[in-house]
């Protein structure tokens, strides 16, 4: 595989990721399905695991930067996993919509297996880190669009768990948003 | 907090794209640390399993 191809792949597993990110908003602001405090982590896991790939786009594939994917979809997949197990049992209640039958917790820990899986898979081509050209690479608009967007959604979501959870941990299970609260700058005050 | 983790990813995105990638790096390693810990205190409920 060369590198040409191993940044082609890798710029469209991270706009899937990106992809996936959008739709945890959309939910949330379209269907005003707010994210319970795992989920939140769960979105930070996709960001981190998309981290990994962005690095691939900007400086060449090396395994380190395969590693830092791998590291952090499997932070994700514990999350989602602990959240999957809280409600396997039938009867025993679930968090938010679900999406072709399952919920989105379940979608993430399937996805974060996509991205190990993938990742081990785009070790075992050696050529690929062979490249000729000196890191920075110059990006082309796809890969750019991929990690620019991969920053966008990292920064909103430092907005959205703000305005949800405020300056402290969020509630367990989210009422709305706290910086709509009234008494938000007495909640900052008095938050240790 | 809770977004802390999103903020240093941010913040390493930015590093790496001013290639810087050892700090980039780093930012990533301090944000899955931190998200890690912000597990550790959400994650109370004792699951019910026999393993």
């Amino acid at each position: 595989m060369t590198a040409d191809l191993s940044r082609l792949l890798n710029a469209l597993a991270l706009v899937a990721l990106d992809t996936i990110l959008v739709l945890a908003f959309a939910d949330q602001l379209w269907f005003r399905d707010l994210p319970c405090p795992i989920c939140i982590l769960q979105r930070a896991g996709f960001v981190a695991a998309g981290f990994g790939l962005a690095l691939n786009l900007m400086f060449g594939p090396r395994p380190s930067h395969y590693g830092l994917a791998i590291i952090g979809a499997m932070v994700g997949g514990v999350m989602s996993a602990d959240q999957v197990l809280h409600y396997i049992v039938p009867g025993t209640g679930s968090y938010g919509n679900a999406i072709f039958g399952l919920h989105f917790y379940s979608w993430s820990l399937i996805a974060f297996a996509v991205v190990v899986a993938g990742s081990g898979v785009m070790l075992m081509f050696d050529r690929q880190f062979e490249s000729s050209s000196p890191p920075p690479l110059p990006l082309t608009v796809f890969p750019l669009t991929a990690v620019a967007l991969l920053a966008l959604l990292a920064v909103g979501n430092v907005a959205s768990t703000l305005a949800i959870c405020g300056v402290g941990l969020c509630p367990e299970v989210p009422g709305g948003y706290l910086i709509f609260h009234e008494n938000l700058g007495l909640a900052l005050l008095k938050s240790p | 907090m809770m977004s802390l983790p999103f903020l240093l990813f941010a913040c390493g995105l930015g590093l790496a794209w001013t290639s810087r990638r050892e700090a980039a790096m780093g930012f990533w390693v301090a944000g899955v640390l931190i998200l890690l810990v912000l597990f550790r205190f959400h994650a109370t409920d004792v699951l019910n399993l026999g393993l």
